[in-house]
């Protein structure tokens, strides 16, 4: 608000500084412009997952840079470095547990922020583009979580990225090139280990930066899609701005999150396993626990064999998504309560319910391996 | 047609003012009031409701003056301009102000052939610079992709050590690996070999000789069919785990491979197990002292077909 | 709105006030919970996310979890950081409470919510946490463990022999997960219902209100900001500073879960050095064996007399018998 200033004292330091650059940028009114958002219908909980995303993803880049100072991405180094952190440098486990369990917290996240817009409707007209772009953002998380599980070259993360990219590799026609392309040649070794530093340094943070910009900006311009149920009275009613409301919300959301990826550090830290070796020996390999799901599915025997498997891993996640892509253009029913959406809602629920069973089948089946 | 400002506003006796202020419902989008300046005794709020008709220079509502100079003053300090408020297609649905305000292009950019070629010369250009360090890109980063295969042969014992027929025996052996830039490495390998009676020879080779060719088709080596010493790579196709020999209780002398199980005879044959193809036979040679030397190959693991890779 | 109130069902309104009252209370009780856990004051079993959730689903939990860690012999976690944290949770979640309840009251009761509204509806979800929850708990627990065993003999029927392994897993899965969650939701339904009713009681007999809507948002809204701001954010910066400096006063250095390759070796602290203890000691020591030094000399000296009694020239040449 802007009020008539009525100087009663000299301006102080601060607000001389400010008036300097308010006066070479306009920096009051872009300030103002920035936080003064209606949210139609109020700020609301169920709000904040984006904002706490972008604060995960910050932390992600933070403790990562951290442990880049420790870290050395050669074969021969990766594992000693990586328990170095662990065992000798001060607080190294807590810093590395820290990012461990922060990719934990924002694939879920993904998921809760994906469903909150999808069970609010909020990809429909005319938010199209927002949505298309968070599908990009989707595949970049779930790129980072795959890329850097690789990093400390222990047997869990060598043969959960060795299964991973034989599958890859079960696409038709790209499938061979893509796969060696990611492993550097014909078997994992040093060069898979490079590449999927830089990638998931280098290449996914450049990505995740710019494609985020772009999904904020596109909101912006759109605007909050707000409350999918009330008269326009009680929306009206209960609008507030996005500063300092909405923001703080947004900023408990993302203490919660901060205290709860400390307490899983604490409970958990992470321990690695022996070093890689060519051969599997006794050890069973198995995807991070966001791959679980399609993990077992391809246990299944209707997707044994090769083509199966490119059907299972590929096929079908793939029409999937270019299902969720699709959905603002097939979906142009302009109803966004979740609760006269009966298709959209049993769909949501069939889905989560579908990726928890075959999750916790895929923990269950570790007992049967043998 | 929305309210103009500054333009008149007449009441249904006379005229009152002019339109100072416009205000606009943030969530509709739509212009809720309009602000009159009542001539200077004290601007009012008028609502829309209020308004009979609007025409380009002004406004009527269906009031008498006193009833609208009854209205509550306006309060400034409850509302923000819309400079101050993020409202998204505000300016779209707005069109408040008579007449729209102009910049001149510069002289220079009034000739319009002037701004396509330059436009479309600075795509070219741009193009032109990413041409030519696309390839080399591709080349670089492609470079590990499709090593040459090293087709040496590699000396891996004696077969004196075999004593008796159809039964595997496992020969380690290191191979001298250069990866990169990494200093050259040793790396533990092991072939099984059997010595094969010709009822498992014939399995094994299906009456033809076993050929071994490199990418263009030249031949490398061949196996001859009736040399009853065979050689199978040490990883399971399946995955690649290191299998061993073992007396199955149903199946007799088997190579079993641990990691999931896939079971196969003496001939490398699939008995039982996710393994996608038999066991993969390598290129033999056996002198006559009994030297056994192999060329060290690994094939795709998972695949029907069997793929050379290393 | 005015049909809407009147048909807010108890489960409705046992949800609408427990689920954002869970939500307020749990950052300040996470923000402990943190420290306790940096200070090793308390170690969770596996049951990490039950844990949590009981933990921080008090008021109804505050009673209800120590009976059935006591009674049913189920065993969340240890360490005194875990009675302390149901301790604090009691404030807080008054507080909290407090703060839903009225919302609620003002928004879809319209009635004016009455003095002690938090400490009243909170020791009355205690109470009845205390009495249903160990029930549910049994009752969950025997049905799941009655459902596992009747998917695994159902499955164990010749009927299914051939089905494989990662595809049974997931029918029996689906089917004593399903009857399992069923019963779950249901009596948490009913516990929440429950709820529901204490709270409508509780709004009886309060005075309802006639106020416009915007009046009624405007002042649960309002209730949000504390009457005095400085001293509120004083308290809460201080005792953010404060839990900070204990976090990492109490952070373990290095990893309290080390791998084998890095083990460190165990510190022994060495005896305690008393000097003059030692001085005697070896003075004792010394005297012993100058002794023995001279009983083995004079041993040796008795011989050789012996030998050169035998040998006459010999016995020039024994050496003079130095003391040491």
């Amino acid at each position: 608000m802007e009020h008539p200033s009525i100087p009663s004292t000299q301006p102080t330091a601060i607000e001389k500084v400010i008036a300097f650059v308010d006066e070479r940028i306009g920096l009051k009114q872009m300030q103002a412009k920035m936080l003064n958002e209606p949210v139609p219908g109020g700020s609301r909980w169920a709000y904040v997952f984006g904002s706490v995303l972008l604060f995960i993803f910050i932390m992600q880049a933070v403790t990562g840079i951290l442990l880049m100072f420790y870290y050395v991405p050669t074969a021969d180094h990766a594992y000693a470095s990586t328990q170095y952190i662990i065992h000798d440098v001060d607080y190294g486990w807590f810093l590395l547990s820290y990012h461990f369990w922060g990719s934990t917290a924002m694939v879920v996240c993904v998921f809760a922020h994906m469903s909150q817009v999808f069970l609010w409707g909020a990809y429909k007209p005319p938010r199209e583009m927002i949505w298309l772009v968070g599908l990009a953002l989707f595949g970049i998380v779930m790129g980072f979580g795959f890329t850097g599980y690789l990093l400390p070259w222990d047997q869990r993360a060598y043969w959960a990225t060795t299964v991973g990219v034989e599958i890859m590799d079960k696409t038709p026609v790209v499938g061979d090139f893509m796969a060696r392309f990611l492993k550097g040649g014909p078997t994992p070794g040093q060069m898979t280990l490079s590449r999927f530093f830089v990638i998931h340094v280098m290449i996914l943070p450049a990505a995740l930066m710019g494609l985020a910009g772009l999904h904020l900006f596109l909101f912006r311009a759109a605007g909050p899609a707000g409350p999918f149920r009330g008269t326009p009275e009680e929306i009206r009613v209960k609008t507030d701005f996005f500063f300092p409301r909405q923001v703080w919300k947004d900023i408990v959301g993302m203490a919660v999150v901060f205290a709860s990826i400390c307490a899983l550090a604490f409970w958990e830290p992470v321990v690695l396993l022996e070093e890689a070796t060519p051969d599997p020996g006794d050890y069973h390999p198995e995807p991070e626990w966001y791959f679980l799901f399609l993990f077992q599915l391809l246990r299944l025997k209707v997707f044994a064999g090769e083509f199966g498997q490119f059907l299972g891993a590929i096929a079908l996640p793939g029409a999937f998504m270019a299902l969720l892509a699709a959905l603002p253009f097939i979906d142009r029913d302009p109803e966004r309560n979740i609760f006269k959406r009966p298709v959209a809602l049993i769909g949501w629920i069939v889905v989560m319910v579908a990726i928890l069973l075959f999750t916790v089948s895929a923990i269950i089946n570790r007992e049967f391996l043998d | 047609m929305q309210p103009q400002l500054k333009s008149k506003v007449r009441c249904t006796d006379r005229e009152i003012g002019e339109v100072t202020k416009v205000i606009v419902d943030p969530l509709s989008r739509e212009i809720s009031h309009i602000v009159v300046s009542m001539n200077g005794s004290g601007e009012r709020q008028v609502s829309m409701a209020l308004v009979q008709a609007v025409t380009g220079d002004a406004v009527q509502l269906r009031n008498a003056s006193s009833e609208v100079a009854a209205l509550p003053p306006f309060k400034r300090d409850e509302y923000i301009s819309t400079h101050e408020v993020e409202i998204a297609h505000l300016e779209d649905n707005l069109h408040v102000t008579p007449g729209e305000v102009l910049v001149p292009f510069p002289e220079l950019e009034k000739n319009v052939k002037r701004r396509t070629f330059f436009m479309n010369f600075t795509h070219a250009i741009g193009f032109l610079i990413g041409l030519p360090i696309a390839f080399p890109i591709l080349r670089y980063l492609m470079k590990p992709m499709y090593a040459p295969f090293d087709n040496g042969w590699l000396k891996i014992g004696n077969v004196s050590k075999i004593k008796t027929d159809d039964i595997g025996f496992q020969f380690k052996y290191k191979k001298k690996v250069k990866e990169a830039y990494l200093p050259e490495a040793e790396v533990e390998k092991n072939v099984w070999i059997l010595k094969a009676t010709p009822g498992v020879l014939e399995k094994v080779y299906q009456n033809k000789d076993m050929e071994f060719r490199d990418a263009s088709g030249k031949s490398i080596w061949t196996n001859k069919k009736d040399i009853p010493y065979v050689a199978f790579s040490g990883k399971c196709p399946h995955l690649g785990c290191g299998y061993k020999w073992r007396q199955h209780k149903v199946l007799g002398q088997v190579f079993l491979c641990p990691c999931h199980l896939s079971i196969y005879d003496a001939s490398g044959k699939v008995l039982d197990g996710p393994a996608p193809r038999p066991l993969d036979a390598l290129p033999i040679k056996v002198s006559a002292s009994g030297e056994v030397e192999i060329i060290d190959m690994e094939f795709k693991a998972g695949t029907k077909a069997q793929v050379r890779i290393i | 709105m005015s049909d809407e109130r009147d048909s807010l069902s108890p489960t409705k309104i046992g949800l609408g006030v427990l689920w954002p009252a869970f939500w307020t209370a749990l950052p300040i009780k996470l923000a402990f919970a943190v420290v306790f856990l940096a200070m090793d004051l308390m170690q969770f079993e596996g049951r990490l996310g039950l844990a949590f959730v009981m933990l921080l689903a008090s008021p109804v939990t505050v009673f209800a979890l120590p009976i059935i860690s006591m009674g049913l012999e189920s065993h969340i976690g240890e360490g005194a950081g875990i009675a302390l944290l149901f301790l604090l949770s009691i404030p807080i979640d008054i507080w909290a409470l407090n703060l839903v309840a009225r919302t609620y009251f003002l928004e879809k009761f319209r009635k004016e919510p009455p003095d002690g509204l938090g400490l009243t509806l909170w020791w009355k979800c205690a109470v009845a946490g205390a009495v249903f929850l160990p029930l549910l708990w049994f009752v969950v627990s025997a049905v799941t463990s009655t459902s596992i065993s009747m998917a695994h003999s159902l499955f164990d029927m010749e009927l299914f022999h051939g089905i494989p392994v990662a595809e049974r897993i997931g029918a029996e899965l689906s089917l004593w997960g399903g009857i399992s969650a069923g019963v779950l939701i249901v009596l948490l339904l009913i516990g929440v219902s429950i709820v529901g009713r204490i709270i409508r009681s509780t709004a009886q007999t309060a005075r309802p209100i006639s106020e416009s809507y915007q009046h009624v948002v405007t002042r649960w809204d309002l209730m949000r900001v504390p009457a005095d701001q400085g001293l509120m954010l004083t308290a809460v910066t201080l005792g953010g500073a404060v839990l900070s400096v204990l976090f990492w006063a109490s952070l373990p250095v290095t990893t309290p879960h080390p791998h084998e390759c890095c083990k460190k070796p165990e510190v022994r602290a060495e005896p305690p050095f008393k000097p003059l203890e030692a001085l005697n000691k070896d003075e004792k020591m010394i005297a012993q064996l100058e002794g023995q030094v001279d009983a083995l000399e004079k041993q040796k000296a008795e011989a050789e007399k012996d030998k050169g009694k035998g040998k006459k020239a010999a016995g020039d040449a024994a050496p003079a018998a130095k003391k040491p």
